[in-house]
């Protein structure tokens, strides 16, 4: 296996309240190799998006962050904010859920873009210009010159979604960032969206961390899938993995209580309660008071990330015994 | 796994090992684990809504300050006179000009009259103003402002349009020409400014009006059948009040400071009567030598000023349910 | 089969005003000629993307807005023509769920006041109604002590718990449920689908489920109708509109969805269709989806399809629908025309 591009240990991220500290991230490790994508999924408040951030370090000062982010041979927790300015927008690129509130509404979209080239880049305007249309183009953004000189209130949803894209790309960064990238957007606008994205990964040939909720999406773009859930990662594996050889109760959980756009399935079935509090957690698996399979041992030990096959891996105390039936285990 | 067109998770998940704990999702399940998880959130002891702003509000160390602060400046201004020998328009020409003294707590002025009584008089005269043009100001504000929000079309079209009117208005020299043709008395000062500066409370109401209107629970009592003004009293109210509490304190002050400046202006209050304004002009004169004498009531007005406005800020906090007693 | 709700030519338009006299430029037509009709215990889907105007249409139905024209009929009573004092009984026919539940629950008022409101507004007793929101709490998975509490104590799913018991209150024949679950994570969701479930069997209630989740729609409708800026495109029994759609839009949207199932999905052929969904104020002439239509022929842009059965109960408004066993992209290729397939 290559180099990994990206290698998180032991990731921890807390957020002081008055209350005390919110601990949204723990002890969260993982590896993004060169032109991958690797899916992030969890439900609100797992853990995914804060991971995202802590990368970028687009926190506030007073997080509370343990472990270490090392990308590319850079120790991004090590680094100074100017240092850590020339890698964001450059070797890192972020994506949005948002592309109404991520563009700015004074500026046109293609200056904004140029905005983007030039932070990094010393390139003349008309270059940078230039070079902005031919990303629009690229993004799939029809008239891309005259696009260009828009504002982005006169871009629909679609198009400005497009229009972060490409100027995520701008600088055709090692790692693209995508954060709940096509939630916003209607559903034959997401399919648009999800495919320029996925083009412009291949082509650029650039890692993706996606993030998201959908496991739809999850199922159509990813190489390698992370499911966490209450803070921690709760397993990782091939897609395939984790769709039909699941060794994790909240995942298959997960899995079960989605319906299905295909078959008719007369009743759902629901994962009981709720996400447990990030402040004061309770000790033990987070996920085990919602847990059919859960044990006594599960509210007392927090269990390990056990690998389960090279690449596979799950967070559980039960995982000898959630063996696939008349899967490929 | 050989039938790919299965539902997404195609491979039926056997538990192997003990079975003994291998639960099922029966709906009934469902319920009682989600009461478990519910109550595990919400095991404190609920408390009424009054009680919770009331701890909320103990809480706010500042709004107590503010609280128990205009309670002793009131008491102050309505109790000292009793203690003191002198009444605020006798004068004695012998004491002119007095530093503060055991006998003149504050001195006195350029007539022999006691300052310590004379503020206390003034004190009450512009707490009395700044009370009654908030109380009216903010009802009829908060009316107007409810109504344009709430109907909206040519209603807030009529009302904003008034509102913009009276905002242009210099409200000084209005104040000026109306003290100057019709007088001064405590009420009619009131009355003026409250036509005034209602248009501030107005605007902030009807802008939070116009937000709540849209809410889903305003659509759901709709739904319900609520008629408008019950819709209006139980659901847009309530959700306004914090914000009310605010504005009528600031309001409380801009009056007090308002109407001090039309005194010490000289189109205020009328001698011998006094109000915080006219002692600060009264000793003008006098701000070099003696600048005691401007610095008391002064210090009265801003203390005041203060006071109110901490007590707003608390006010705010301790009436929205969603802020945690914690302060 | 006597329809318990009967809608027939629904239109709601909006003016749209400039200027500082508010003088009325034009008009978006929200809703524009809708015909459904809702039996006895049937969940009729309504499902489209943003601008399809489809939580109008259900605000229309209980009249929180004005529908501009049209009728609306609960068994033989006119609602749209009901007066002040009809409309208030026929409330309690009629509820909502709405589909925020941070924003459809007053944050001012106790949970027990929220659901007991209803009751108030239609006279119950101060006594009964305490005792029936204690019934009406458990019966939605909280416990009666709850009732003391604020909002924002609760999860999004228990807040939408409490807009269900809320619109049980007053024991509704019809519920309109508004994106109930749209806003909630994914395994809080099929805990109130569920929940849904149940009280539609032990209240006997017709729902009308508005989402815009295919998959959830599915799920929870007996029949489903599709809407497209405004109008119905196709209106099917569940089965037969996920399996044979008729409607090209009906078939492109289906294709956008992607399934939580990688095997599946990488033997799929996606079809992407070109554009966004156009603005509702200026709506394309004739057929509204024919400017992103692969089958779009001149007819399409002259002329509107009107909503016709093709076969026991399908309803479809194209001229040129796609026949059971023929597929979208079958019809593109002996047309001698090419649509974008999704890459993976």
């Amino acid at each position: 296996m290559t180099e990994p591009l990206l290698r998180v240990d032991s990731l921890g991220v807390g957020f002081p309240s008055k209350a005390g500290v919110v601990q949204a991230v723990t002890d969260v490790s993982f590896e993004v190799h060169p032109g991958e994508v690797l899916a992030v999924v969890g439900e609100s408040g797992s853990g995914k998006s804060v991971t995202a951030l802590a990368i970028m370090r687009l926190h506030a000062k007073s997080t509370i962050i343990t472990g270490s982010i090392d990308f590319d041979g850079i120790d991004i927790l090590g680094l100074d904010d100017d240092q850590m300015r020339s890698v964001r927008g450059r070797d890192i690129a972020m994506i949005f859920q948002d592309p109404m509130t991520a563009l700015n509404p004074v500026f046109t979209v293609g200056n904004q873009i140029v905005e983007a080239i030039q932070a990094h880049h010393k390139v003349p305007d008309d270059v940078a210009w230039k070079r902005a249309v031919e990303l629009l183009e690229m993004v799939g953004v029809p008239e891309p010159k005259r696009r260009a000189e828009q504002y982005p209130h006169e871009f629909s949803g679609g198009m400005r979604q497009r229009a972060m894209i490409a100027m995520a790309i701008s600088n055709e960064p090692k790692l693209l960032i995508a954060d709940e990238p096509t939630t916003a957007l209607d559903v034959t606008v997401q399919a648009q969206v999800m495919e320029v994205l996925r083009e412009v990964q291949r082509e650029t040939g650039s890692a993706m961390i996606l993030i998201t909720h959908d496991l739809g999406l999850v199922a159509g773009s990813a190489d390698r899938v992370q499911v966490m859930y209450a803070s921690r990662v709760m397993e990782r594996g091939s897609i395939d993995e984790i769709f039909y050889e699941s060794r994790n109760p909240y995942t298959r959980a997960l899995l079960d209580s989605i319906p299905d756009l295909g078959g008719v399935r007369e009743r759902l079935e629901p994962i009981p309660g709720n996400p447990p509090s990030l402040l004061n957690p309770p000790p033990g698996c987070g996920f085990a008071p919602r847990c059919s399979m859960a044990v006594s041992a599960c509210s007392t030990v927090v269990p390990e990330l056990v690998p389960v096959t090279d690449g596979h891996a799950s967070r559980c105390i039960r995982v000898d015994d959630l063996v696939p039936v008349g899967g490929a285990a | 796994m050989d039938q790919p067109t299965d539902r997404p998770t195609g491979v039926e998940h056997g538990i192997a090992g003990s079975g003994g704990e291998v639960r099922s999702f029966a709906y009934s399940d469902v319920l009682t684990s989600d009461e478990a998880v519910a109550l595990e959130g919400l095991s404190e002891k609920p408390k009424s809504f009054g009680r919770l702003a009331w701890e909320r509000f103990l809480r706010h160390r500042l709004a107590l300050i503010g609280a128990i602060g205009l309670v002793l400046i009131a008491l102050l201004f309505i109790v000292a006179p009793w203690f003191s020998d002198y009444a605020f328009d006798e004068r004695n020409v012998r004491d002119r000009l007095l530093g503060p003294s055991w006998d003149h707590w504050f001195g006195t002025d350029e007539i022999g009259r006691d300052l310590f009584v004379r503020t206390a008089q003034g004190g009450r005269y512009s707490l009395r103003i700044g009370l009654t043009v908030a109380v009216l100001a903010t009802v009829f504000g908060a009316l107007m402002g409810a109504i344009a929000g709430y109907f909206g079309g040519w209603i807030d079209n009529v009302v904003s349009q008034l509102v913009n009117l009276i905002l242009v208005v210099p409200a000084l020299i209005v104040l000026s020409v109306w003290a100057l043709k019709f007088g001064s008395s405590a009420n009619q000062l009131s009355i003026v400014l409250a036509a005034l500066l209602w248009t501030r409370i107005a605007r902030v109401v009807r802008g939070v009006v116009f937000q709540i209107k849209e809410q889903e629970f305003v659509m759901a009592a709709r739904a319900a059948g609520a008629s408008h003004g019950r819709i209006i009293v139980r659901h847009v109210m309530p959700n306004f009040v914090g914000v009310i509490a605010v504005e009528i304190t600031l309001l409380l002050g801009t009056a007090i400071v308002l109407e001090s400046t039309l005194s010490f202006l000289g189109l205020g209050v009328k001698p011998p009567n006094a109000s915080l304004g006219t002692l600060v002009a009264d000793a003008k004169g006098s701000i070099d030598n003696d600048p005691i004498r401007v610095l008391t009531p002064g210090f009265f007005i801003v203390l005041i000023v203060l006071f109110v406005n901490f007590l707003g800020d608390g006010l705010r906090d301790a009436l929205d349910p969603k802020s945690k007693a914690e302060h | 089969m006597t329809a318990l709700l009967r809608v027939d030519n629904l239109v709601k338009e909006y003016p749209i005003r400039a200027g500082v006299f508010r003088r009325q430029i034009g008009t978006v037509q929200a809703v524009s000629d809708v015909s459904f009709e809702l039996g006895h215990q049937e969940t009729l889907g309504v499902v489209g993307e943003s601008g399809c105007g489809k939580t109008t249409l259900g605000r229309s139905l209980l009249r929180l807005i004005e529908p501009t024209s049209g009728t609306v009929m609960y068994e033989d009573q006119d609602v749209t023509a009901a007066s002040k004092k009809e409309m208030r009984s026929l409330r309690r026919n009629m509820q909502m769920v709405f589909q925020d539940p941070y924003a459809s629950l007053n944050p001012r008022l106790p949970i027990r006041d929220i659901v007991a409101e209803p009751m108030r507004i239609h006279g119950v007793s101060k006594k009964e109604a305490g005792e029936r929101v204690g019934d009406l709490l458990r019966r939605v998975g909280l416990l009666p002590e709850h009732g003391n509490r604020y909002p924002h104590e609760f999860s999004g799913g228990q807040r939408q718990r409490i807009g269900i018991a809320r619109s049980l209150a007053l024991r509704p024949k019809v519920i309109v449920l508004d994106e109930p679950v749209s806003a909630l994570d994914v395994s809080i969701q099929a805990q109130v689908l569920n929940l849904l479930d149940d009280i539609q069997h032990e209240f006997q209630l017709s729902f009308i489920f508005i989402a815009h989740d295919l998959a959830v729609v599915r799920h929870a409708s007996d029949r489903i109708a599709v809407m497209y800026l405004g109008r119905v495109a196709e209106l099917a029994d569940r089965d037969a509109l996920y399996e044979q759609p008729a409607h090209p839009y009906t078939h492109s949207l289906l294709s956008a969805v992607p399934i939580a199932d990688p095997r599946r999905e990488r033997a799929r052929k996606r079809i992407l269709l070109q554009g966004d969904v156009p603005s509702p104020a200026n709506p394309p002439s004739g057929c509204r989806f024919h400017t992103r239509c692969p089958l779009a022929q001149d007819r399409c842009v002259a002329e509107t399809p009107e909503l016709r059965d093709v076969g026991s109960g399908h309803q479809v408004a194209c001229h040129f629908p796609i026949a059971p066993g023929e597929t979208l992209l079958d019809r593109v290729g002996a047309m001698g025309r090419t649509v974008e397939i999704a890459s993976t």
